[in-house]
């Protein structure tokens, strides 16, 4: 479904942030991508659906290359959703003009179904009460859960989540990984960049280590954890886990 | 201090035909500041966009407007509209200008005033474009939102309602600028207080009547942004305390 | 395309220059004399200092210079006797006028120190003149250069308005030449050209300032 072929993004020649990076995700697959800060990974997600465009390499979407100029980008990005560290609702909109927007403008829904689909993806995501009130009223937790709604809104094939848990405080974690739990269970394919490992020991299929922009750990999750093979990935996973 | 003996006249302001002569250039100067606004509006708008987006001709016609204009006195962008600009135009478009256009003081005057107050109102929405976390164009970008949809739905309202308050100066602003459009013969508010002393010898009387005028319109321009304000208010930001 | 218009009258033109800049020095000196004045007035606890300093400043700003000058052309002859000049009816307008945003950008540089550097200052011993001279004021300064120079280009295009009166100042002289030769496109092109280069300059000089203030402020 997802073919990253050969992936490289340097910024300039000191600083490259992604090399020869290559991975194929099949559908229903769910991928968690980890390693230190600046290894690489939200860029290589951000790869996934064009947000950041790299110089070498290629990236297969169902087969439609994400970085050739003839690709309808948006049509492309409508089909995934991505969820971000720091939630990025819209702040002047309600939550559910923040669920709507897309579905309207892109998906070309009339108001009508739109609303009635952000309101079923409320209730699947706990809070259909939130409908009317602005993100900064609301937790982080329940933010992120919106977050989320709003990207199943255009329903998408696949999910990218960009660290989805690292910025919330610790009681509202779980609120969160439980809606990713659901989902994953649902069958939905993701890409989950994250350093949550008790989520990824219950929800991934593979596990993808990445240190300084190079993929030097692909396994499956239970060799993962046992036995990595890489040293960098062994330091990671003797600190991560007490 | 020997004060001459003048003697206040302040009939002259309602009498007729100097009463009405004042109240016509009230209302020319509230004409001509609003219409030029909504041209500043518009085109400030633009030329904000053009200097962010990643378009590099777009940002250096963006920077050359916004240079051009802040470097060179209005005075000298209205001398340019009225007396140079129509020798710009080919002798038939002259000729057709000069035939119907009834007062071209008055359109000059509209067109300086908005080019010049665009250049204004577009550095203004570039700092509250440059102030927007990355996330939000991220965040809209991913849901499948063009670059014109993004801006059109997230961005600048959101830039809009950060840079409230120095939009509300720059409102007033142009109606003070106004007052300039009567050194190419627009009979505004200033001219024509100025005008009436020719006639009565008491444009001490007529002065400050205009400047009242340009006070309560001040006044005025406040009050109702205020009330703006509270309408589109993001709940949780920071705003002015009344 | 005429350029001869321009050349010939080179001289002329450079006389109305010099006007130009003379009335900027004394506008911006004169107004930032005042402007320190109302902005002391201004962060004064004492209320018949600051009510009428703010009345003062919001007053004036919500004016057009323009009508300003006009005002205290009409105005200040009821009071003296006499009519007044027009060299010193542009010079006092523009001062009284000046005064009052050059007195909001001082006082907002002088806000701008954090209240934390008064009470370190008082807390060693400094006397209140002390803390203003060593402490507060050169911080002070440091934080309102770019908008002072910035206000000073404004001031320095607002002496254009000059022309209303008659003096002739720089543009009043190309629109005098305007209007004997009518060759507008050239000389009003070359009249935002000299304006703008020497703004530019002035917005230049601005940057710099704040480069090594940047460089400079490393904690």
């Amino acid at each position: 479904m997802i073919e990253i072929n050969d992936v490289s993004l340097w910024y300039s020649p000191e600083l490259k942030v992604l090399s020869n990076i290559s991975a194929f995700i099949d559908r229903g697959k769910k991928i968690v991508v980890c390693g230190a800060s600046g290894s690489g990974k939200s860029s290589l997600l951000r790869c996934i659906n064009g947000l950041e465009r790299f110089q070498k390499g290629e990236i297969l979407v169902n087969g439609v290359s994400v970085m050739s100029p003839t690709t309808d980008i948006y049509k492309l990005r409508s089909r995934m959703g991505m969820v971000f560290q720091h939630f990025e609702l819209y702040p002047h909109m309600t939550v559910m003009d923040n669920i709507t927007l897309a579905p309207i403008r892109v998906g070309k829904k009339s108001k009508g179904q739109a609303k009635a689909i952000a309101t079923s993806l409320l209730e699947r995501v706990g809070i259909p009460e939130q409908a009317d009130k602005y993100p900064s009223t609301l937790s982080g937790g329940q933010q992120q859960r919106v977050a989320i709604a709003r990207a199943l809104a255009m329903e998408p094939e696949i999910m990218l989540f960009d660290e989805p848990t690292s910025a919330l405080d610790p009681e509202m974690i779980k609120e969160v990984l439980d809606v990713m739990v659901d989902l994953a269970h649902e069958g939905m394919t993701m890409v989950v960049v994250t350093h949550e490992m008790g989520f990824a020991r219950e929800v991934a299929d593979e596990v993808i280590f990445m240190d300084q922009g190079a993929m030097v750990e692909r396994q499956d999750v239970q060799t993962f954890f046992t036995a990595p093979e890489n040293l960098r990935a062994k330091q990671f996973l003797k600190r991560i886990i007490r | 201090m020997e004060i001459i003996n003048y003697q206040f006249d302040w009939s002259v302001i309602w009498q007729q035909p100097y009463g009405s002569m004042m109240l016509k250039g009230m209302f020319t100067t509230v004409l001509l500041s609003f219409l030029a606004w909504c041209i500043a509006v518009v085109v400030g708008i633009t030329i904000g966009v053009f200097r962010v987006v990643p378009v590099r001709s777009l940002r250096i016609f963006g920077t050359c407007y916004v240079q051009v204009f802040r470097n060179i006195p209005f005075l000298v962008h209205l001398f340019f509209w009225y007396y140079a600009a129509p020798l710009l135009l080919p002798k038939s478009g002259q000729m057709w200008l000069y035939d119907t256009v009834p007062n071209y003081a008055f359109l000059a005057g509209v067109m300086g005033l908005g080019t010049y107050t665009a250049s204004r109102v577009a550095e203004q929405f570039r700092a509250g474009f440059l102030s927007i976390s990355p996330g939000q164009f991220r965040a809209a970008f991913a849901s499948g939102l063009t670059p014109f949809q993004t801006y059109r739905y997230v961005i600048i309202p959101l830039a809009f309602r950060i840079i409230l308050p120095s939009f509300t100066t720059e409102f007033l602003t142009c109606f003070k600028n106004s007052a300039l459009t009567m050194t190419i013969g627009v009979m505004e508010i200033t001219h024509t207080a100025y005008y009436i002393d020719s006639f009565t010898w008491h444009g001490l009387e007529t002065t400050t009547a205009a400047s009242l005028v340009y006070l309560t319109l001040g006044l005025f321009v406040v009050t109702l942004m205020g009330q703006v304000e509270k309408r589109i208010k993001i709940p949780g930001m920071i705003t002015r305390r009344s | 395309m005429d350029i001869d218009v321009i050349v010939d009258n080179i001289p002329f033109f450079l006389g109305g220059l010099i006007l130009t800049f003379k009335l900027a020095v004394i506008a911006i000196s004169g107004g930032i004399f005042l402007g320190i004045l109302l902005a002391q007035a201004r962060l004064s606890s004492r209320a018949w200092l600051y009510y009428p300093a703010t009345i003062y400043v919001h007053f004036f700003r919500g004016l057009p210079l323009i009508l300003v000058i006009f005002w205290l052309y009409f105005l200040v002859p009821v009071f003296t006797g006499h009519s007044l000049n027009e060299f010193s009816a542009v010079v006092i307008s523009f001062i009284v006028y000046e005064a009052s945003y050059f007195s909001e950008i001082l006082r907002s540089g002088i806000q701008s120190v954090p209240a934390g550097q008064v009470m370190a200052a008082r807390a060693s011993g400094m006397t209140p003149f002390q803390t203003a001279r060593y402490v507060v004021l050169p911080q002070a300064i440091k934080n309102m250069v770019p908008a002072m120079v910035t206000h000073c280009v404004v001031v320095f295009q607002d002496t254009s308005l000059a022309y209303v009166i008659g003096l002739r100042e720089f543009l009043r002289r190309i629109n005098l030449v305007d209007a004997r030769e009518a060759r507008s496109v050239e000389l009003y092109f070359f009249a935002g050209l000299v304006y703008f280069v020497i703004c530019s300059l002035g917005g230049l000089l601005s940057q710099r300032f704040e480069k090594k203030q940047l460089k400079g402020a490393h904690f």
